[in-house]
């Protein structure tokens, strides 16, 4: 008796999850749905009396494993790089006596060598960020509206695939196809376009072109989701208002993407501050990134990981401030665009 | 270097010894329970399979082997695992020893414990960058060389025997070379010390030098492609004819003549820098007999140094490795006399002041 | 729609499908070249790169373990990411900003940085190099991109929708798994998308973290000092094909349940 309630009811949550991915939160119908049945219960109740009888309560519950997670989690290792920032020597010989200092952050500023890759990175990630939104915008717009529903995932799988493949391995694929004598330089050749081969490679054209890449699907899948629930009536009761292709657009459909858009882009933009591979690899002499540099000291000598650490966290307190006001500015775009 | 160029027989062998490994795991475990293992990091192709398969039956320790790709990233592991590391033998290029050192990462090492010690090529293991503090603190396995490497078919013979044909206006945007190791190799192109133990005493003159290879090297930045750090990038470069000419380790290089591709690679009349991998004993290695069980096994014939040298393209230390070498795989490891007489080692007695030198240098020529 | 900016629109998908896939399909092309090289001209062509890897039992264990960590960090990222994303979705409270921040940490610190961060705090906690310690690092660097995400869903819910739920008398816990949970599918699977991603493609944190079994990036790190020869390339072939098989299951898998319910 007890084993076929117990199978009925993992089979009803089964089908429960399963017709759930269907509908958006209708019941399923004409069977006691799972959580029917759960809530009936009264062991149930008490616990949910209990857990949710005040405010105070509910919020303690929702917000305890998150608080606990990110202060261990995510703080943690972020003020142990912190406090190694303020040390005078890392990692510690055994015996010896370590002082808190200022000294790295300072360097920075005195060192004018190191603001150039610094203000290079920032510039590079507005950069790449505005162009991997120009480029994606109309692609996840495509997804999202002229394609037909059933087939939209098969769609985004299809352009995922390339990115199972490691960074480092893409990376030379776009090196043999740049090259001098890669694959674009051959093909332009033999057209008879050009005699001398295009250098393409170690410059900052070569450097997007890898960025961009990696980009791309972390601009895509924010935009897509964001564009895919904008209800196609709207742009259609636009149109019967009488409003062009590009009215429509620009008063309809860019405003409810927005949410999309900031967080498409604050995704990007957070990533292309820490890219260190693609621009190590694919770029020339005049393109050291913040990252590179930050790297530098770590794998060059052993007794500069402070200063390593120092440098990170002047790039992390400049990402997060830009994050922050971009994503102000475009909760406010976005109220306006709603009234 | 990888195993792509030795022989099929030796490839089965390796699939057939890690499915049985495979199968047996659970079985294997409680055999080795009572002789143990030894835990390695080094690079790609340093321990040759074969071998490895052969002293793990002998003696029944298991070899785990982890593979590095960097001396920092390998300092920094260890550094974050000290003083109890999980490792009992990493790889260490030999002007790096003093940063490990001082860090108290490495044990010295016992070479009467090793009765194979003698197989290796004094030349290596009596070398001045070899005993630091009174110790010896690794064994060689393999020798490397800051080398001019050039397209045969783009650079001449005659034009590459000498540093100047990297900064000439003729091979404009066609050069590469990794910067910090430039920085030393124009020190000695320009008649200096680059190992810098000359000027201990006198750091004013260190940090002219210093200054003045800098400079030399800003001025050229207009004629080179690009400044790279790994082997792959420079064999890449030369395939992709990114790149005329460059500068390079021998080993990568080695192995791109062996692939038949038309390149060679010559130590200019300026001279240039040797380095020297070496195994070394962890400070408090959990299995620190076992590990000088392996070291000795390893050091017991030149045939291991041989199937070293073919894998990775570096030069074998060992005496006597060179007889079981193909004629390409010799010609593609080997220097002429007059060509090695201009080698010097790299040496650490000075790295504290050269990098505290050379380390902003570097980022300054980036930032220029 | 117009039919003009239907064709611009599908020709500039068309040009995105060609940047996306001519690099991947010269990595494909270089797995048959019969030389210790990638790279151009292409004299011989070979199947041995394959027969070598299918016959290297190691790189099908790594393979596996690499999917077992992509799959274990991306149940624990969605996880605690989701629950993170309600509450900061939710009602204001004293510090969420600053909760906020915190969420992002993880994302913003420098790979390398963090991979050395995490390795030392590791100790401090106790937990040993190895697979737990990779999932658990991965997990933590992947929750910011869940929490983006989500949180971008749930500020487009009506917030109707739960009050109608909680009219017909649900309790928080029902509303929640009920509406919400189902509002935010999408979203949900396009961050676990993004976290296997990321999980599979993380160099630094597995090197530092892992032990002596490596995942599939650390091995192609370390082959790579020898060269980027064509073997690599064959193994990210061999992984791109079994990754859209596994994929076309898991989609087929998921529509056979679909259909079963209905």
């Amino acid at each position: 008796m007890i084993t076929d309630v117990q199978n009925q009811q993992k089979q009803s949550s089964v089908s429960s999850l399963a017709s759930e991915s269907g509908n958006a939160g209708q019941g399923p119908g004409d069977r006691i749905p799972f959580w029917g049945r759960v809530s009936g219960r009264r062991g149930y109740q008490a616990l949910v009396d209990f857990l949710f009888a005040s405010e105070r309560r509910q919020f303690a519950l929702l917000a305890g494993i998150p608080f606990i997670w990110v202060l261990t989690q995510h703080l943690g290792p972020v003020l142990q790089m912190l406090y190694v920032s303020f040390l005078d020597a890392y990692p510690v010989a055994v015996g010896a006596q370590t002082h808190l200092t200022l000294k790295h952050y300072l360097l920075f500023f005195e060192e004018s060598v190191y603001r150039m890759p610094f203000l290079r990175t920032m510039t590079y990630s507005f950069a790449l960020t505005f162009a991997t939104l120009v480029i994606v915008y109309p692609v996840a717009y495509f997804l999202a509206r002229h394609v037909k529903r059933q087939n939209q995932l098969a769609f985004l799988l299809l352009l995922l695939i390339p990115f199972w493949v490691g960074e480092i391995v893409r990376t030379f694929a776009i090196m043999i196809l740049l090259g001098n004598n890669g694959a674009v330089n051959l093909l332009l050749k033999s057209l008879g376009f050009i005699d001398r081969p295009i250098p393409f490679m170690y410059t900052g054209f070569s450097v997007s072109f890898g960025v961009i890449y990696l980009t791309s699907l972390y601009m895509l899948l924010p935009l897509y989701s964001a564009l895919e629930k904008i209800p196609a009536s709207y742009s259609e009761a636009a149109s019967d208002l009488g409003a062009g292709a590009w009215t429509r657009f620009r008063r309809v459909t860019l405003p409810l993407s927005y949410e999309g858009v900031a967080s498409g882009c604050t995704l990007v933009f957070l990533m292309s501050t820490g890219f260190y591979a693609a621009p190590v690899l694919l770029g020339g002499p005049s393109t050291t990134v913040f990252a590179e540099t930050i790297a530098g000291f770590f794998h060059v000598a052993g007794d500069r990981w402070p200063t390593g650490a120092a440098f990170a966290c002047i790039l992390f307190l400049a990402s997060l401030t830009i994050t922050a006001l971009f994503m102000k500015f475009m909760g406010r775009l976005s109220s306006r665009g709603r009234r | 270097m990888k195993p792509i160029n030795t022989s099929r027989r030796k490839f089965l062998g390796t699939a057939a010894a890690a499915s049985t490994v495979f199968a047996a795991t659970p079985y294997i475990r409680t055999a080795y329970a009572d002789t143990g293992e030894v835990n390695i990091w080094t690079y790609d192709s340093f321990v040759p399979e074969s071998f490895r398969k052969q002293f793990e039956k002998d003696t029944g320790i298991k070899v785990n082997i982890r593979l590095v790709d960097d001396q920092g990233k390998q300092f920094n592991l260890l550094a974050a695992e000290a003083p109890n590391p999980t490792v009992d033998i990493v790889t260490v290029a030999g002007h790096r020893f003093l940063q490990f050192i001082d860090s108290e990462l490495l044990a010295p090492m016992d070479s009467d414990r090793l009765s194979n010690w003698g197989n290796l090529n004094p030349i290596y293991t009596e070398s001045d960058w070899a005993t630091i503090n009174g110790h010896k603190w690794g064994a060689p396995i393999l020798s490397g060389a800051e080398i001019l490497a050039y397209n045969t078919d783009l650079v001449s013979a005659e034009e590459a025997r000498s540093w100047d044909v990297l900064f000439s206006e003729k091979y404009k945007q066609q050069t590469a070379y990794i910067i910090q190791d430039m920085m030393s190799i124009v020190m000695l192109y320009k008649g200096y010390d680059g190992n810098m133990v000359e000027y201990l005493d006198d750091p004013e003159k260190a940090a002219a030098i210093v200054a003045e290879a800098r400079d030399f090297l800003i001025d050229k930045k207009d004629l080179v492609r690009k400044y790279y750090d790994g082997g792959a990038e420079i064999q890449q470069m030369f395939i992709n004819q990114d790149i005329a000419l460059g500068h390079a380790w021998n080993g990568p290089i080695a192995k791109l003549i062996n692939d038949g591709f038309p390149v060679d690679m010559t130590i200019p009349k300026e001279g240039s820098y040797g380095f020297v991998y070496t195994l070394n004993i962890a400070n408090n290695a959990p299995n620190a007999d076992n590990a000088y069980t392996f070291l000795n096994a390893l050091l017991a014939s030149s045939e291991i140094g041989a199937s070293m040298t073919s894998e990775t393209g570096f030069i074998s230390t060992y005496k006597d490795a060179s007889q079981h070498l193909s004629d390409l795989e010799k010609k593609s490891t080997s220097f002429t006399d007059e060509e090695l007489a201009g080698l010097k080692f790299f040496r650490a007695e000075a790295n504290e002041m050269k990098y505290s030198l050379v380390d902003p240098a570097v980022e300054q020529i980036k930032a220029a | 729609m117009t039919g003009k900016t239907r064709i611009l629109m599908s020709l500039i998908y068309a040009a995105f499908v060609v940047y996306v896939f001519v690099p991947l399909s010269m990595m494909v092309v270089m797995g048959f070249k019969d030389s210790k090289f990638i790279g151009f001209p292409i004299k011989s062509w070979t199947l041995d790169w394959y027969g070598r890897v299918f016959q290297d039992t190691e790189v099908m264990s790594v393979f596996g373990y690499s999917v077992l960590i992509a799959i274990g960090s991306t149940l624990v990222s969605l996880l605690i990411g989701t629950w993170i994303a309600v509450l900061l979705a939710g009602r204001k409270f004293f510090g969420r900003a600053l909760i906020f921040s915190l969420t992002i940490l993880p994302a913003v610190v420098p790979g390398i940085i963090s991979a050395i961060a995490f390795r030392i705090y590791a100790r401090l906690l106790g937990i040993e190099p190895g697979m737990m310690a990779v999932i658990w690092a991965h997990a933590v660097h992947n929750v910011p991109f869940v929490v983006l995400v989500i949180v971008a869903r749930l500020s487009t819910m009506p917030t109707n929708y739960i009050e109608a739920a909680r009219d017909l008398g649900a309790d928080p816990l029902v509303a929640f798994t009920r509406v919400t949970l189902p509002y935010l599918r999408p979203a949900m699977i396009g961050a676990g998308i993004f976290c296997l991603l990321l999980s599979f493609d993380d160099f630094v944190r597995s090197y530092f973290l892992g032990g002596y079994q490596p995942t599939l990036p650390v091995l192609i790190f370390s082959k790579l000092r020898s060269g980027m020869s064509p073997e690599i390339n064959a193994i990210s072939t061999i992984v791109i094909v079994l990754t859209a098989v596994l994929g076309v299951w898991a989609e087929r898998s998921m529509r056979r349940m679909n259909g079963a319910s209905r």
